[in-house]
């Protein structure tokens, strides 16, 4: 092994901390970081890579496209003001509110989590940038074009009709390209949070300040991991349904038809175990910024740190295991339904505790009341209200009554606005000084306020009576002679009132004008956030600091000044690159200055042709969508050739503080393989579903395994697992003999393996070759499985040629091997996968 | 339009007076307040108390927070954080809501407790009720569409399926919905005990007409209903006016039998609703409708135009005369 | 070799590296065999009543998720021992909130919080089994 390990003292004592930084020094330095990292202008504006700036452009899209969806639902609102109104037609009224809640639940909610995440998080944890910004980059362009391109069919008239659930078979055999503008442009957008959330727990766990250890994270890191978790298991089972969805769509693979052996429930099962974690997934990062605020408020330290641990981690858990509860009239067995009801209630308790801890907080501080807090006032009114209306419809005796009624309607968004809007409010207000550097406007923060909680209650409280009085959802028109016209007309006056106080905010967020900060931490907190300067740098901290306490503002006085002075790590960038600190997950003790990618085209053109790869199949564009997807893996290829796992000029590099720290990490040091096993995980649980779709359909359907079924050929089945066992064990040898300088076995090994895995794929899909995929939904998830399998079979062929070259061209020696560390573990996954598939469809059949 | 069907015993009740009064909305056909069986009666007295925790909870939460952060003069003093929030956070709530979540599983063997031998098959199409009655013993059903009639004070079995969507049928005034989903068979029981005229509809989208699919449901004296059931057997009366003589050429004519039964007659179509005994059912167009010649004359010319995507053409060609003949042979079919 | 070349200065330090990843995997414990039993328990309801319920009835179901009911109590019990252990409690009080405990307590501190939550969920997920006695 190199010897490659950390040097010098650490931590740092107080005399070489208090040791002054000479004048010309702190100016060459800063020279160097600018040069490293400052923001291009012009069109190149749009190479950025900076997470200040994806941060940015991230939550404005997210603004844009709430206020589209918002508009969308006040048009609705107009055709219910009155009874039997002609303002929409039936047609275009579902499409809207399909696209209401497609564009507040994908194209806002989500992403502005991954937005403000961007934005905050490195800056929480005074780091320069999150591990890999080209990935956000491209995160970001991907989240664009899908929502432009979604959101864009409503304005041609071609938008999906059938719920934002889209449930079928009223979404699969709907007409017109609704239903693949939805799954394509969202399947697209899903891929993107994934990646977003990868980077963000890798975020959290490596990129800590010196001396953070994992009771003093801020509260905000610790949802962020919970939530990136939660993204990781609950958006695969979609994207798993997306496909299957696609598949009947696009070749009548009858997965959700009845008549030939499918099931319409089991896309409510899929939809639901990714729907129900999404609401907390939305909850969660909101209730992370009043767990920012609070404190500051109260001029104290959160009271109970390890309850607000114990709340997220244990929500997290139990949000899993109430999707049911979206499905309590459909039939199921009452006991199953009881399960569900039970995990329903008991997640009541976590999300409480949250609140108990914040009351707390305030109780024993001294509150100074500001405009951030006047918005989560109002978040805790609202929210206790949706959830106490949350616990009645746990119940599910009480669910068959208002299911899919007005209440419903009334219910979600108590806890939506309560829950997710009047947070992120609050933190617009409370973070706005610090990433724009000028305070909103108190007189009209007011005026939004009381415009938006009035008129929300006048628009929602109604509901819950209109509900109880027999109004379904997602109705065009109502007769007038049910009672439900006066409700639904004040209901409609309270959404404009809600519309003029977004109206009056998004004034004062944009009027020009407002007066800049003179003070960098107005609210005086106590997190690391705050000590960005006045005037932003790009390079965002001067200094990565040594951290000894949760609220080290408050505790560390001669923090600011040592950080600008750059006292601490990092203060400079001798080779004008871009880098920030790698720290240990437990006790954050440095281990490695990671060079993370800086600005450019890359992340822009692979979204373009990724983009292209998921838009143009609508359009029966099979070549161009192949050629683009052909570009987009060389796009990204190139971005990981020319960009990651460089081989440094040095070994070392002195970080400061008598600290050495090596430039270059593979294996479990590196965050790369950190990503590849988040990746993986999130990857193995799309895969998880498809095989849960199988036992499902057996337990569902009497008809599931038909009797005359053809089976795959068991031999070749074999075969495949065999040559896939063989590569794997090549794969896992060339990381071994590279590791001991024998260049040309490890060559030979990562030659004979893809030619291996070649044949075993090749063997797999003509084990599948008898079947009918059309004709009954037995063949047809068999051949769902081998596709996934021998994609990821492709994926893992074309990683060990990628190996190969490493150790051809130099990116791969024995002293630097990440990537042949990462591929290797994405084999054990493939193993994993190809075995489980092998057992399934050729062991499982013969034995059920 | 409808016959006004407003529950006396729901006007004095106190969930009216306490929640609807104030709004003047108390007409109640539809509505889970006016409750006229035993399930949706079980179930809203579960609301009432749920409701009045609910505010209490409420009430107390927002007022701590408002003390906390508004009204005390100095910080307080907790002595211990991990015993209040035990406290507050784990203890008080597991048991609130233990205590509740127990109280609900009880009820729900109640709710879907077996029928006392009326058996009745609704069929969801679009966007439309097939409904067939099969008494006990029956080994055919009575069929009918867009209106479900039970007998009051006894359990009916609701055996729910669809044909192309997934719907959800719902009474509110009876019970708990229950969703019809192409490919099974899904059971509602309900026990309706208080006679009268409610409404109900599909709860579950289904496409473009889904806020027009809806039913008159009727509870009646089971006397009156086992008398009902039994003319619903018979075949259709023929017809009794020239206009209405007319009025079944031109059913005849324009091929309405190739979608329409009427039993007794040479039309027995499958696609649409049967309608032998049309005339005696309160609404057109599932429970949009009263069933006015003049409606059946709108509806007849131009059906799509008052429900999107329905599968009846519109015969716009016929002229009036034309349609209040046929008006008057449908208004004939009691 | 990391190590060595950073000597350790504070108490903390002391304690092994290795056993700490296991405890921020041990706050995971409870609420996974939460999870494992609320699966087991849907997945063998549902795999019951579609296959054999309606003709055997469920006892032999409800009597299951008593047993599984009991077996994850009792994990989750000796799980919240071994963290309440690690937690020391008497250590805890508002006033010492301004430092944060150490690391090594957190960990426990959390684990028993979360055991806390995984034994209420348990109990609740298991009262289905005792009121309803039906494959409908």
């Amino acid at each position: 092994m190199t010897g490659r390990s950390p040097q010098g003292p650490f931590p740092p004592t107080e005399e070489m901390l208090a040791r002054p930084v000479p004048t010309a020094l702190q100016v060459a330095q800063e020279e160097e970081l600018h040069a490293a990292w400052r923001t291009r202008t012009g069109l190149r504006y749009l190479m950025s890579t900076n997470n200040t700036v994806i941060g940015k452009w991230y939550a404005a899209t997210c603004l844009v496209f709430m206020l589209f969806s918002g508009v969308l639902a006040l048009l609705m609102r107009i055709q219910l003001a009155f009874p039997g109104m002609n303002f929409l037609d039936a047609d275009r009224f579902n499409q809207f509110f399909t696209m209401h809640g497609t564009g507040m639940m994908f194209l806002f909610a989500v992403p502005l989590f991954e937005a403000m995440a961007i934005l905050l998080l490195p800056a929480f944890l005074g780091a320069r940038d999150m591990p890999f910004p080209r990935l956000s980059a491209f995160g970001y362009w991907s989240f664009l074009i899908g929502g432009v391109f979604v959101l864009g069919s409503v304005l041609f008239d071609a938008a999906p009709s059938s719920g934002w659930f889209m449930y079928p078979p009223l979404a699969t055999e709907a007409e017109g390209a609704g239903s693949d503008i939805w799954l394509l442009g969202l399947s697209f957008i899903e891929v993107a949070s994934i990646a977003a959330a990868v980077e963000l727990i890798v975020g959290v766990l490596k990129c800590r300040p010196p001396g953070m250890r994992v009771n003093m994270m801020p509260l905000y890191a610790w949802y962020v991991l919970v939530v990136g978790g939660m993204i990781l298991f609950a958006f695969p089972p979609l994207i798993a349904g997306d496909l299957l969805f696609e598949l009947e769509r696009a070749l009548d693979w009858p997965f959700f038809d009845p008549a030939r052996g499918g099931e319409p429930l089991f896309w409510q099962h899929l939809f639901w175990i990714f729907g129900h974690p999404e609401v907390y997934i939305v909850f969660l990062p909101s209730i992370a910024i009043a767990a920012m605020i609070v404190p500051t408020v109260a001029q104290r330290p959160i009271v109970g740190y390890s309850w607000i641990v114990l709340s997220a981690v244990g929500t997290g858990f139990l949000s899993f295991g109430l999707w049911v509860h979206h499905m309590f009239t459909t039939g199921l067995p009452l006991i199953s339904l009881g399960f569900f009801s039970a995990a329903s209630e008991a997640v009541v308790i976590p999300t409480g505790i949250q609140i108990f801890v914040f009351l707390a907080t305030l109780a024993l501080g001294r509150v100074r009341m500001s405009l951030p807090m006047l918005w989560i006032a109002g978040a805790l009114a609202i929210f206790t209200a949706g959830g106490l209306t949350g616990v009645m419809l746990a119940i599910a005796p009480f669910d068959w009554q208002v299911h899919d009624t007005y209440f419903i309607v009334a219910h979600l968004h108590y806890t939506l606005f309560g829950g997710m809007i009047l947070p992120v409010m609050a933190g617009v207000y409370y973070f706005h000084p610090f990433f724009a550097k000028r305070m909103l406007s108190e007189r009209l923060g007011k005026w939004a306020f009381w415009l938006i909680f009035g008129g929300f209650n006048l628009c929602f409280l109604p509901m819950h009576l209109t509900g109880l009085l027999g109004m379904p959802r997602r109705v065009f028109t109502y007769p007038g002679d049910i009672g439900w016209n006066t409700l639904n007309l004040i209901s409609t006056i309270g959404a404009f009132t809600i519309a003029a106080g977004f109206a009056i905010f998004l004034w004062d967020l944009v009027r020009p004008g407002k007066p800049h900060l003179t003070n960098r931490n107005p609210w005086n907190a106590g997190t690391l956030e705050w000590t960005d300067q006045v005037r932003h740098r790009d390079w965002g901290v001067r200094s990565i600091p040594y951290v000894t306490s949760r609220y080290p503002l408050w505790d560390q006085p001669k923090l600011v000044a040592r950080m600008d002075a750059g006292r601490y790590y990092l203060p400079d960038a001798p080779e004008r690159l871009r880098e920030t600190m790698v720290t240990s997950v437990i006790d954050a003790r440095p281990t490695q200055v990671q060079r993370v990618t800086g600005d450019s085209w890359i992340p822009l053109l692979a979204a373009i042709f990724t983009g292209g790869c998921f838009i143009l199949p609508i359009f029966h564009l099979y070549a161009p969508a192949a050629m683009s997807g052909v570009m987009a893996v060389g796009c990204i290829l190139y971005w990981l050739w020319t960009a990651t796992a460089q081989v440094p000029k040095a070994e070392m590099r002195k970080a400061g503080l008598g600290l050495k720290l090596p430039l270059y990490a593979s294996g479990p040091e590196a965050v790369g393989w950190w990503a590849m096993w988040i990746t993986m995980l999130a990857d193995s649980t799309a895969f998880a579903s498809l095989v849960f779709g199988f036992f499902f359909y057996w337990t569902a359907r009497a008809d599931f395994i038909p009797g005359d079924a053809t089976h795959a050929d068991a031999g070749l089945v074999a075969l495949c697992a065999a040559g896939i066992l063989l590569s794997w064990g090549l794969t896992y040898g060339a990381r071994h003999l590279n590791r001991s300088a024998h260049a040309t076995a490890a060559r030979s090994a990562l030659i004979a393996a893809p030619t291996l895995a070649l044949g075993a794929g090749t063997a797999l899909v003509l084990s599948v070759l008898e079947l009918s995929p059309t004709s009954h939904v037995y063949p047809a998830i068999i051949c769902a499985l081998v596709i996934w399998t021998g994609a990821h079979i492709a994926l893992g062929i074309l990683m060990q040629f990628y190996c190969l070259a490493g150790t051809i061209f130099g990116k791969i020696d024995p002293n630097h091997d990440t990537d042949l560390w990462n591929v290797t573990l994405y084999w054990h996954f493939l193993l994993m996968t190809v075995a489980v598939t092998a057992a399934v469809i050729g062991l499982a059949p013969r034995l059920l | 339009m409808l016959r006004k069907a407003i529950s006396p015993r729901f006007l004095r009740s106190p969930a009216c007076l306490l929640l609807v009064l104030p709004l003047a909305a108390c007409d109640g056909r539809q509505s889970v307040l006016n409750a006229a069986g035993q399930d949706s009666r079980q179930l809203l007295y579960l609301f009432i108390v749920m409701l009045a925790g609910a505010v209490v909870l409420w009430l107390g939460l927002n007022g701590l927070f408002l003390y906390v952060t508004r009204l005390r003069p100095q910080a307080l003093k907790i002595h211990n954080v991990n015993w209040f929030l035990f406290g507050a956070g784990v203890l008080f709530p597991s048991v609130v809501i233990g205590a509740l979540l127990a109280w609900g599983l009880s009820i729900m063997p109640a709710q879907r407790a077996a029928g006392d031998g009326l058996r009745i098959a609704v069929h969801a199409e679009e966007w439309w009720w097939r409904v067939e009655y099969w008494p006990k013993g029956a080994t055919t059903p009575i069929v009918s569409a867009n209106e479900i009639r039970f007998p009051a004070g006894s359990r009916s079995e609701l055996h729910l399926s669809a044909d192309t969507y997934i719907h959800s049928l719902w009474i509110p005034a009876l019970g708990g919905k229950m969703d019809m989903i192409p490919g099974r068979t899904t059971v509602l029981t309900l026990h309706p005990d208080l006679e009268g005229f409610y409404r109900g509809q599909c709860a579950e989208l289904c496409g473009a007409s889904h806020a027009l699919m809806a039913f008159q449901a009727v509870v009646m004296a089971p006397d009156d209903f086992a008398r009902w059931l039994k003319d619903q057997a018979a075949s259709a009366p023929p017809p009794t006016s020239p206009a209405a003589t007319r009025g079944e050429a031109l059913f005849r004519d324009e091929g309405c039998g190739a979608c329409h039964t009427v039993r007794g007659t040479e039309f027995v179509g499958a696609v649409g609703p049967d309608l032998t005994h049309f005339a005696s059912r309160g609404t057109l167009g599932a429970g949009n409708w009263q069933p006015t010649a003049e409606n059946l004359m709108a509806w007849i010319a131009h059906a799509d135009d008052l429900k999107p995507d329905v599968a009846m053409p519109a015969y716009d060609w016929l002229d009036p005369d034309q349609l209040a003949d046929l008006a008057a042979y449908l208004k004939g079919l009691t | 070799m990391a190590q060595r070349s950073l000597p350790p200065t504070d108490r903390e330090d002391e304690d092994e590296l290795r056993d700490e990843s296991l405890s921020l995997w041990r706050i995971a414990f409870s609420p996974i065999i939460w999870a494992a039993h609320f699966l087991l328990c849907y997945a063998g309801a549902a795999i019951w009543c579609a296959r054999v319920g309606p003709t055997q009835g469920t006892a032999f179901l409800r009597l299951s998720v008593l047993a599984l009911t009991l077996i994850a109590l009792g994990l989750i019990g000796w799980v919240g021992w071994r963290a309440l252990q690690q937690w020391r409690p008497e250590a805890s009080t508002a006033d010492r909130l301004h430092h944060p405990e150490n690391r090594h307590h957190f960990l426990g501190h959390a684990a028993v919080l979360l055991s806390l939550i995984s034994v209420v969920g348990v109990i609740y997920v298991a009262l289905p089994a005792l009121f309803i006695g039906t494959c409908q």
